[in-house]
């Protein structure tokens, strides 16, 4: 399992927009400039997020982005699963399965994707931004 | 997996049939698990592979086939201090190499002998 791109920008984006948002739009090509990022990528990104509802785009001189909820509220494995599709690593059976497969979707794959589900439960965009929450992860 | 429930040593050919993995390609994992002393080999009439330890995880099986678990290509990235984002992808990486760590290949050896046994497949 790779996390695409699109993954790692719409996370960077909604990271930014926490720690330097206000009541105020921010323009893409702020956040672009900040994070070494290319523009045209993050407009497409960011349409996703607006489309997920994570998103509230503000058009004219002054507009941008703003987050349509507070970071406490944006859950990063949601913003994870929406941005990525499908972050499982357990992949639908075939129609002819082998007793290996099966064993190891049921007792391998499918549990990774719980502990790595599990991992993130709870944690929000509030969190990330916040600089101690590394120190207990770690 | 396969191999963990076999009592001797195992042909290509067999394994083959058991995990429906073509034998070429077979040969090929079993040059990175012979490696890392993973699975051992005998030639001759009576000769293939066998499992080398019981004791072998799943990391340990899928570093070797397919490398160290990155879930993003951030390694070389200048930025890794300063990007918060970073601390998601090390998070998901612990996660993931730790789960790893924790299953043996011999347990789910186990579950399959189980389920091969109860008729569930």
């Amino acid at each position: 399992m790779k996390v695409s791109t699109r993954g790692r920008y719409g996370l960077r984006l909604l990271v930014d927009l926490a720690e330097h948002g206000s009541d105020q739009p921010v323009a893409l090509s702020q956040v672009a400039g900040r994070q070494d990022l290319s523009e045209k990528y993050l407009q497409q990104v960011a349409l996703l997020l607006t489309r997920g509802g994570y998103l509230v785009s503000v058009k004219g001189a002054g507009g941008g982005y703003l987050l349509s909820k507070t970071p406490e509220q944006i859950l990063i494995y949601d913003v994870f699963d929406l941005l990525e599709g499908n972050i499982s690593f357990v992949e639908m059976p075939q129609k002819e399965e082998t007793a290996i497969q099966r064993c190891l979707r049921i007792h391998f794959f499918e549990k990774l994707d719980e502990k790595v589900k599990e991992t993130f439960d709870g944690v929000t965009l509030a969190d990330v931004t916040k600089a101690e929450w590394f120190t207990y992860i770690i | 997996m396969y191999l963990a429930t076999c009592r001797g040593n195992c042909s290509i050919r067999a394994i083959s049939d058991a995990t429906g993995i073509s034998s070429g390609y077979l040969e090929q994992l079993m040059i990175p698990l012979k490696k890392f002393g993973l699975v051992e080999s005998e030639r001759g009439v009576q000769g293939g592979y066998r499992i080398a330890r019981k004791d072998i995880t799943c990391s340990e099986v899928l570093s070797a086939s397919e490398g160290e678990f990155t879930p993003t290509p951030c390694q070389d990235c200048k930025q890794s201090d300063a990007c918060k984002a970073h601390q998601i992808w090390s998070m998901l990486q612990d996660s993931v190499v730790d789960y790893t760590q924790q299953v043996l290949i011999s347990t789910l050896a186990a579950h399959l002998v189980e389920a091969e046994a109860g008729g569930g497949i």
